[in-house]
């Protein structure tokens, strides 16, 4: 086999052991509401998850025509060179994504995959092959909106969720039924997972297919192959990173009420499939982050941590940066050595995964290095746990009050009306009493007068 | 290099992203409101498991069931009444899970 055949095949294992590591990580952003709120099993619900990641990433492939057909620029780029250029951009993806996973540090698959891509190509080939306009419109700006949008639609529809349930008379709510919603939310968030981010690992192979001839430019779409491939190894993925939530599971949503997880879940899946049916590609884990902090704060009494905010968004910030510099590195070595560059970035990056992965197996896993960055939102809107009441509420207690008050008044008046009716009667007793002394004290008078005056 | 951006894209996302949470979340709450108004509040115990929280222990739901009975008991809608409600707790559900079918499908036929 031919040195560039060679790397072609290296870096679809490549991009499809990403396609991996993104199921692994993702897992918990879809499944750990339900778990928390005690919905589901987590064997079950990472079934779930797994079965749903295949489906959806046969619903729609706008997101990997952005990448395959958008980011990159295939006419400005020398096809004997590309592979080795999307290889260093893969390294660079999987480097950071694994050292953020095992700093415990906020961090998104997608943007890694992005910003590792794009420090490749810049280095690698130059500014004129990637295209700004698509990156700034299908990528930086759904990272700031989407998670904006995300979390508007959570508040709303958490408020919409408590209004519609909330009962005055203390009787019971049925909100426990929304445990059961959750199942099919968070289904729903898998699916949507896997139209978004299967489509990923998609558009980078069928960009690779592209550049090295295999595919025609004008027709972007992924081959069934690549579909296929891409939807067994992301399901594989959420299936064996599993295990992470069973361990490590209760101690990261303490507080998500299932009312508030059913809400944050819609919202994570209808901001997904809405912009993966436009083809944005999106980060499904900044989306989920951005629903659970929105549902937090539509619930009562609720306020934001600000310093936790602050550190998911500088972890959000740094990935695209960050990774982009591993891929431009990784490059830096192919540009330099040609073909035993690619050796040296393997060699490398195999030894930097390796050695993260034994330094994580020394390590207890903890919520700090294993659970979702999801749950980690959860903890940067600060809910009261006897919340303020609401204005029907407190019109029900004014109503209360001014009874009382009414009821009070009433019963002084009848006191005082009491009081003066008792007054009254002994008045007229005390009259009574005094007009039949006087009688009494004439009838003897008259008495002892009697006989002797007549 | 001029940048062209499809800020309507970004609305369209917005709009179609709030009717889809709503009209599911919206359809879901008045199912369980109405479940309520028929009598059957919902009591769903979690589901066991090492490790997870307890949302409620069995002593909590027991309690919870059987204040759901008495509360029920003490409806004063007719059984006419709450076979209505039932029957528009049933048909909310279904609406949401209509709401859900049709976005998927949406996004089929658009791809």
């Amino acid at each position: 086999m031919e040195a560039a055949s060679l790397i072609i095949v290296l870096v679809i294992v490549l991009a499809l052991f990403f396609d991996f590591t993104n199921g692994f990580h993702d897992t918990a952003n879809a499944m750990a509401t339900p778990i928390a709120t005690g919905a589901l099993k987590p064997k079950v619900a990472v079934l779930l998850a797994a079965g749903l990641n295949l489906v959806g990433a046969f619903l729609s492939t706008e997101v990997a025509k952005t990448i395959s057909g958008g980011i990159i620029r295939e006419d400005q780029i020398d096809s004997a060179i590309f592979p080795s250029i999307i290889f260093a951009g893969l390294i660079g993806a999987i480097t950071w994504n694994m050292l953020t996973w095992l700093l415990g540090l906020p961090s998104s698959s997608s943007h890694a995959l992005f910003g590792g891509l794009i420090g490749a190509t810049l280095v690698g080939v130059g500014v004129a092959a990637v295209d700004f306009s698509v990156v700034m419109s299908k990528v930086i700006l759904p990272a700031i909106i989407a998670p904006l949008t995300a979390g508007i639609i959570a508040y709303t529809a958490t408020k919409i969720a408590y209004a519609m349930t909330r009962r005055y008379d203390s009787r019971p709510d049925g909100r426990d039924g929304f445990r059961v919603g959750q199942i099919f939310t968070s289904s729903l968030v898998a699916l949507a997972h896997g139209t978004n981010d299967a489509q990923k690992t998609m558009g980078v192979i069928t960009l690779l297919l592209i550049t090295s001839g295999f595919q025609s430019a004008s027709d972007p779409d992924p081959q069934t192959w690549v579909v296929f491939a891409c939807a067994i190894t992301i399901a594989l993925g959420t299936y064996m990173g599993g295990w992470r939530i069973i361990r490590t599971l209760g101690k990261g949503l303490t507080d998500v009420k299932p009312a508030q997880g059913f809400s944050a879940e819609s919202s994570t899946a209808s901001t997904i499939l809405a912009s993966s049916a436009l083809g944005f590609a999106l980060s499904t884990t900044q989306v989920a982050s951005g629903s659970v902090i929105g549902s937090g704060l539509g619930r009562r009494g609720s306020t934001v941590r600000w310093r936790t905010v602050g550190r998911i968004m500088v972890g959000w910030l740094l990935t695209l940066p960050a990774s982009g510099a591993v891929g431009a590195a990784a490059a830096f070595m192919v540009v330099w050595f040609g073909n035993w560059g690619v050796l040296i970035d393997a060699i490398l990056a195999a030894l930097i995964i390796l050695g993260i992965f034994l330094r994580s197996r020394r390590d207890a896993v903890t919520a700090a290095n294993a659970m979702s960055e999801v749950a980690d939102s959860g903890r940067a809107v600060k809910v009261k746990r006897n919340p303020p009441p609401t204005r029907r509420q407190r019109a029900i207690d004014r109503e209360q009050a001014r009874l009382r008050a009414e009821r009070e008044a009433q019963g002084i008046a009848e006191r005082k009306a009491a009081e003066r009716k008792a007054a009254d009667e002994r008045a007229a007793i005390a009259a009574r009493t005094k007009q039949a002394a006087k009688d009494n004290a004439r009838a003897e008078a008259a008495k002892k007068k009697g006989p002797g005056s007549r | 290099m001029t940048l062209t951006i499809d800020w309507f894209a970004f609305v369209q996302v917005f709009v179609a992203s709030m009717i889809g949470a709503v009209l599911v979340v919206g359809f879901y709450s008045a199912g369980l409101r109405l479940l309520v108004r028929a009598g059957r509040a919902p009591v769903v115990s979690p589901a066991e498991f090492t490790d997870a929280i307890t949302v409620i222990t069995e002593k909590d739901a027991a309690r919870a069931s059987k204040a759901a009975a008495k509360a029920a008991k003490k409806s004063p809608l007719s059984d006419g009444q709450k076979t209505f409600a039932l029957g528009a707790a049933y048909l909310s559900f279904g609406l949401a899970g209509l709401a859900v079918v049709g976005g998927l499908l949406l996004i089929l036929f658009n791809h």
